[in-house]
């Protein structure tokens, strides 16, 4: 396999899994189908584009992503999702007519051409014997150590047991005194803020238009459907298969054949095995 | 008594204002744009265009002495459902005549519907090899686009190793079809032709071909978003380095989505740019970003296109002295008339015209040169 493969293969995977890691954590701790969660992508990656607009430095492109975001989550959830915890197709209705209203809110504000937004990081470095774009390399490695920290995170903290908790048995978890509706707010919010950083770091390397969302929401639920839900290691598979499939794919025969391949582990998963590779144990 | 005249006065000019206005009949021009689907982008720029030509058209006299009124019709959507809108405009609300600025699966279902009884224009970039009764075409076809631009860029830039790179459906295909020949009369050589799903969203695959080809130049025939995608990528790589770019449906949105940091090297082949220097294209521009604010919706050759097909059209039934099919048909041949785009010639039903190759290396086309009364490979005949 040559080194430019590799690379690619580790773009592909870690990308993907940071853009599916909030439509796994929504899907897996709530029962939501966002299907929203592609906007959200979209909304961050206009994070850049709306500090430019206002003429602000650069180093706040994170903060007015997350607070864009977050904010817009968090209204969301209040006044629509809340109503829909564990009522999963009532969810997935709600939330596809949310992400039409959220396109059609970014067409009002910044219309419907492209936007363009320069990496902070350009040109090539020679990473393993081939040049590879500085910025990928920087973002590959970042995430991959997020993702350790993230993980750490969840198995020890007190906040992810008591998610555990409330999804596992929501009434016992109030009758010992957890605010459920705090818990599945915060989850929420923090599920689309992956997914808005995740367009933040992804702006310099695609197109940006207010349509873009979909792309990312069909990949990251075949990942989940391959991976399976409620866990890491689930997502982690799942991201592997499908980003490695039509990667691997893509290079050593033609890109059709790799979305074909895609298509039809999708279409597998879903039929003989609903639950994926490695669901959780509920 | 001073103040009951005046009124008297008054309601006398609106009564005369009124009386001209229905004396004059109304000749109601249908006009085709995508509001919504993947063309919905060039929607805006399309209707303004139009509404640009009307209000000139109407100004110069009409089309044989009568106003024109525009109809749009939305046909961003299915082929059969296009077809269904504009038989309301033309059965229901006496459409005579039709320009259309939409993709190519409409414009068969219209030819269709039509059956050569109603004179249509149809004006984007198109494949080529479409020909009909009453059916006249503006829009760039894939020879006068390649034609004289490859042996300029392969002179210029001294490239003779290229990549074509297209989405997978026809209009790449037909375009690399011409573009070899080209390439062959240049003295240069095809190292690599690659055909991507319109789904796909990343290119990495490809570039990494392109890498391993050693091509020196890359003809791109991807279209929209993916366009974008893949030249953002083609950049981030380094491949500017390596090779040119040349595009044939690269306009000003695709420019302004790929970047200045990304379009080293880019260029584009088209009938129109906005930012094209004689007096008549200067003269264009200002008139559309008076009638419809500084913020408009930017000037691109799509949308551009819809104001050829109108002027085209008043163009040919002035000539034939109506808006019959017959009539209209037995004129088109040779017909000259001038627009923005320069100086134009119907041959065959489409329209030889002035190309223009652009640089847009700057984020910002600069055209780098012209190529005057470029005929297309296809021809009708009458």
């Amino acid at each position: 396999m040559s080194p430019v493969l590799l690379l690619n293969l580790a773009w592909q995977i870690s990308t993907l899994a940071l853009i599916a890691l909030g439509l796994a954590i929504v899907f897996g701790k709530l029962r939501i189908m966002n299907m929203a969660h592609g906007e959200f992508v979209m909304i961050g990656a206009y994070a850049p584009v709306i500090t430019s607009m206002l003429g602000l430095p650069g180093w706040l492109q994170l903060p007015v992503c997350l607070i864009t975001v977050a904010f817009v989550a968090f209204v969301l959830e209040r006044t629509i999702v809340r109503h829909l915890y564990g009522r999963m197709f009532d969810s997935l209705l709600a939330t596809w007519g949310i992400a039409i209203l959220l396109r059609e809110i970014v067409e009002l504000i910044f219309g419907r051409s492209y936007q363009s937004v320069s990496p902070p990081l350009s040109g090539t470095i020679n990473v393993i014997g081939v040049d590879y774009p500085a910025y990928r390399i920087a973002v590959i490695i970042g995430i991959f150590l997020g993702f350790i920290g993230f993980s750490w995170w969840n198995t020890r903290s007190k906040m992810a047991t008591r998610i555990k908790a409330m999804v596992g048995n929501p009434e016992l978890a109030e009758a010992i005194g957890l605010n459920t509706a705090r818990l599945s707010a915060g989850a929420f919010v923090f599920g689309c803020c992956t997914a808005g950083l995740a367009g933040l770091i992804l702006a310099p390397t695609v197109r940006i238009e207010p349509m873009m969302g979909l792309d990312y929401l069909i990949r990251s639920f075949f990942a989940l459907v391959v991976g399976g839900l409620g866990s890491l290691e689930g997502l982690g598979i799942g991201v592997s298969i499908i980003a490695g499939t039509q990667t691997f794919l893509g290079a050593v025969s033609s890109q059709t054949y790799g979305y074909l391949a895609v298509l039809t582990l999708s279409i597998l998963f879903l039929w003989l095995k609903p639950n994926g590779i490695h669901s959780s144990s509920r | 008594m001073l103040k009951k005249t005046i009124n008297l006065l008054s309601s006398t000019a609106f009564v005369i204002a009124l009386g001209a206005i229905s004396a004059s009949a109304e000749t109601k021009i249908g006009v085709l744009v995508p509001d919504s689907g993947p063309g919905g982008l060039f929607g805006p720029s399309t209707r303004n265009s139009a509404a640009l030509a009307a209000k000139q058209i109407n100004a110069s006299g009409g089309i044989n002495g009568e106003q024109i009124e525009l109809l749009f019709a939305d046909v961003g959507v299915p082929p059969a459902e296009a077809a269904q809108a504009a038989l309301r405009l033309w059965k229901g609300q006496g459409a005579e005549a039709f320009v259309g600025m939409h993709d190519s699966a409409v414009r068969e279902a219209l030819i269709g519907r039509f059956n050569g009884q109603v004179p249509y224009v149809y004006t984007p970039v198109y494949e080529g090899n479409s020909c009909a009764d009453g059916l006249y075409i503006t829009g760039e076809t894939p020879s006068q686009q390649l034609e004289p631009v490859i042996p300029f860029l392969a002179e210029k830039e001294g490239v003779s190793k290229w990549y074509l790179i297209g989405h997978d459906y026809n209009w790449p295909r037909d375009t690399n079809a011409l573009a070899k020949g080209y390439i062959d009369d240049s003295g240069g050589e095809v190292v690599g032709e690659e055909y991507v799903p319109l789904t796909v969203s990343e290119f990495d695959s490809s570039l990494q071909r392109i890498k391993e080809s050693g091509a020196d130049a890359v003809l791109i025939t991807l279209v929209g978003g993916g366009s974008v995608g893949f030249n953002i990528s083609f950049a981030g790589f380094g491949l500017d380095e390596q090779a040119i770019r040349l595009g044939t449906l690269i306009e000003e949105n695709t420019l302004a989505g790929i970047g200045a940091d990304n379009a080293n090297r880019l260029y584009s082949s088209s009938g129109y740019f906005s930012s094209i220097q004689t007096d008549a294209a200067a003269s264009f521009a200002t008139d559309y970003y008076t009638a419809f604010g500084s913020d408009a919706p930017a000037l691109n050759g799509l949308g551009q296109s819809a104001y050829e097909g109108l002027i085209l059209l008043a163009a040919l039934a002035n000539k034939a002295g109506s808006l019959d099919v017959a009539a209209m048909d037995a004129a088109a041949e040779g017909t000259t008339w001038s627009t923005p785009r320069g100086d134009n010639t119907m041959i065959g039903r489409h329209m030889a015209q002035t190309i223009y190759l652009a640089d847009g290396s700057s984020g910002a086309f600069s055209v780098v040169a012209s190529f005057d009364s470029v005929p297309s490979s296809e021809a009708c005949s009458n």
